[in-house]
């Protein structure tokens, strides 16, 4: 991965202050993780907005679902790894049963938990969350995306999953893009293969695309910043268009990104699909570049995966 | 009043049992020891309006132990929520009143519930908001003594008392029974009292069938400023029915035509 790397935790700090500024009905909630989720702006302007409940991340997303029963809207942040196992059946009924608006915030996600190790990498949030009725899922791909996406679904009414990396690049995409709930990114009209990313793993992708353009693969990419409520048809015009597709993500294969595109292509245009990921393994401990190579989420996995495909097609 | 109060009490503990007897069985126990704690709070304490359910002046009531639906929908269609001749619709296929309650469903619910332990939280984050609203609507919320088995509980009773949340009244249903046993033997949480106490709320007791002790508890609560409190009911399982009382097999069940006749012959003696 060539990109440079940001701390997405002071963009997320900046445009809760912006995002509680412009609405009053903004609270964040924490569970003494405020340190990685970067909130303490928040904190420092908001304080009677901003809740720590300390290490118990069952009661963040209860008082989270309490705040929302009274109309406002909360952030509930804690690590994707504990947001969407340890607070599951929260999450589950005391926010997407009840379809209350919570934004539920799963900082660290990803293999970006580095040395924390096993224990802390999230590799089936997406799984978990695409799962739940009434949940909307996001996870963006670089830091404009990611205070695009905290903007958007502050101002969106419905429960939400967004997933935030503790690293993301600066800027990826164009300068006129802008992220909106439910809006798939296409880049290029490749004809050969499609490959198909979320989150941190999108910037991989992007990279890949000349190199796969050198090795007379023409392909297109389309970034998913929504896993849910997905665009399908993108998806599946991609299916008709290339006949093969790739699906890279930091997270399981199963479930995620790869399990939710091998789910529409199979019943609306069987296409083959590879999905590049976690394969029923559990993180590590190691840096994120050494992850990256170990799971094989790298430009040179793409192209042999690519190559692979294209000549069984 | 609390004669008032005693009566209507009576009326939800029997409405309750005809209306699970006809969907074919279901939560008797737990529904039948919080007849007199949702008389008190829905014909006098709690400041609602049947017609506006939503209207933000309102107090809000959650019943953490969702499976007492039955005897909330009883209390609700007694207020003027909606006809009582709707509960025949208790349990039935895609019925706005199923066991264990749904917000979305039925306007007046203030949260969905079931799975136990997370109503606390939930009334935690209702209460802060109101709070920094500088509202002075309470949150009552209704929980079951097997219920504090669950760690979630005292993770939501720390933040209560963190926050200084005197705008939440709790009550729990010590009737000293769960699904498989009495509570002492499944999962002693005795004493309840000293644990809250020492969690930093106002801990009242009262009589769980007895309105008059649960409107002093409840008054004497509101007049509580700078912590949470609570109210711990002593309450008998299956209040009312001679063969269901203190036995915690009557959590869930079904009853014979035999029973039934008994337990309304008892619950018009007593109930």
């Amino acid at each position: 991965m060539k990109s440079e790397l940001a701390q997405v935790k002071e963009v997320y700090g900046k445009t809760l202050v912006e995002a509680g500024d412009r609405n009053k009905d903004i609270f964040v909630v924490e569970a003494d993780l405020m340190k990685a989720s970067g909130s303490a702006p928040f904190k420092e302007k908001f304080p009677d907005r901003h809740i720590n409940v300390g290490v118990a991340e069952q009661n963040l997303v209860g008082v989270a679902a309490g705040i929302a029963a009274t109309g406002r809207i909360p952030f509930a942040c804690t690590m994707a790894n504990f947001m969407a196992k340890r607070a599951c059946d929260q999450v589950a009924m005391s926010v997407a049963y009840n379809k209350f608006n919570v934004k539920l915030v799963g900082c660290y996600a990803g293999l970006t938990q580095e040395k924390n190790g096993g224990t802390h990498v999230s590799i089936i949030d997406l799984a978990v969350m695409r799962a739940l009725p009434n949940m909307k899922v996001v996870a963006p791909a670089d830091c404009v995306e990611f205070a695009q996406a905290v903007m958007a679904v502050s101002q969106d009414v419905a429960p939400t999953y967004l997933r935030m990396a503790k690293l993301l690049p600066e800027s990826i995409f164009e300068k006129d893009y802008q992220f909106e709930i439910g809006k798939e990114h296409e880049i290029g009209k490749g004809k050969d293969l499609t490959l198909v990313s979320t989150g941190l793993a999108t910037s991989i992708a992007l990279e890949a695309l000349p190199e796969l353009a050198r090795e007379n693969i023409d392909a297109r990419l389309v970034h998913l910043p929504t896993l849910k409520p997905v665009d399908r048809e993108i998806i599946v015009n991609s299916a008709k268009n290339t006949g093969a597709i790739i699906t890279i993500e930091d997270h399981s294969i199963h479930g995620g990104l790869g399990g939710l595109v091998a789910e529409i292509v199979t019943s609306e245009y069987p296409v083959l699909v590879r999905r590049l990921g976690l394969n029923d393994t559990f993180g590590l401990t190691a840096n994120l570049g050494f992850q990256l190579e170990y799971f094989g989420l790298t430009v040179e996995n793409i192209i042999s995966t690519a190559k692979q495909m294209i000549k069984n097609k | 009043m609390p004669e008032e109060l005693q009566k209507i009490a009576k009326k939800i503990r029997i409405t309750t049992f005809t209306a699970i007897s006809e969907a074919g069985g279901g939560h008797f126990g737990g529904s039948l020891s919080i007849a007199e704690i949702l008389s008190v709070l829905y014909f006098k304490v709690m400041r609602i309006d049947p017609d506006k359910p939503e209207d933000e002046n309102r107090d809000h009531f959650i019943l953490s132990k969702g499976h007492g639906g039955p005897a909330l929908y009883t209390a609700m269609a007694l207020r003027g929520y909606f006809p009582v001749s709707e509960l025949k619709d208790l349990d039935k296929p895609l019925t706005r009143f199923p066991k264990h309650i749904d917000r979305l469903k039925l306007k007046g619910i203030e949260a969905s519930t079931g799975p136990l332990g997370q109503g606390l939280s939930i009334a935690c984050g209702m209460a802060i908001s109101l709070k920094q609203l500088s509202r002075d609507n309470y949150v009552y919320i209704l929980l079951g003594d097997g219920e504090c088995d669950s760690g979630q509980v005292w993770e939501a009773a720390m933040t209560a008392a963190k926050y200084n949340l005197d705008n939440i009244i709790a009550i729990i249903d010590r009737n000293n029974c769960q699904i498989d046993g009495n509570c002492d033997e499944v999962m002693p949480t005795a004493p309840l009292a000293e644990k809250f106490s020492s969690f930093g709320w106002n801990v009242l007791q009262a009589n769980g069938h007895d309105t008059t002790s649960l409107l002093t508890a409840l008054d004497t609560a509101k007049r509580t400023k700078g912590k949470p409190s609570v109210i711990v009911a002593a309450t008998v399982k299956g209040y009312g029915v001679s063969f269901m009382e203190n036995r915690y097999e009557w959590h869930s069940g079904k009853i014979s035509p035999e029973q039934y006749k008994i337990a309304l012959a008892d619950l018009e003696e007593k109930g």
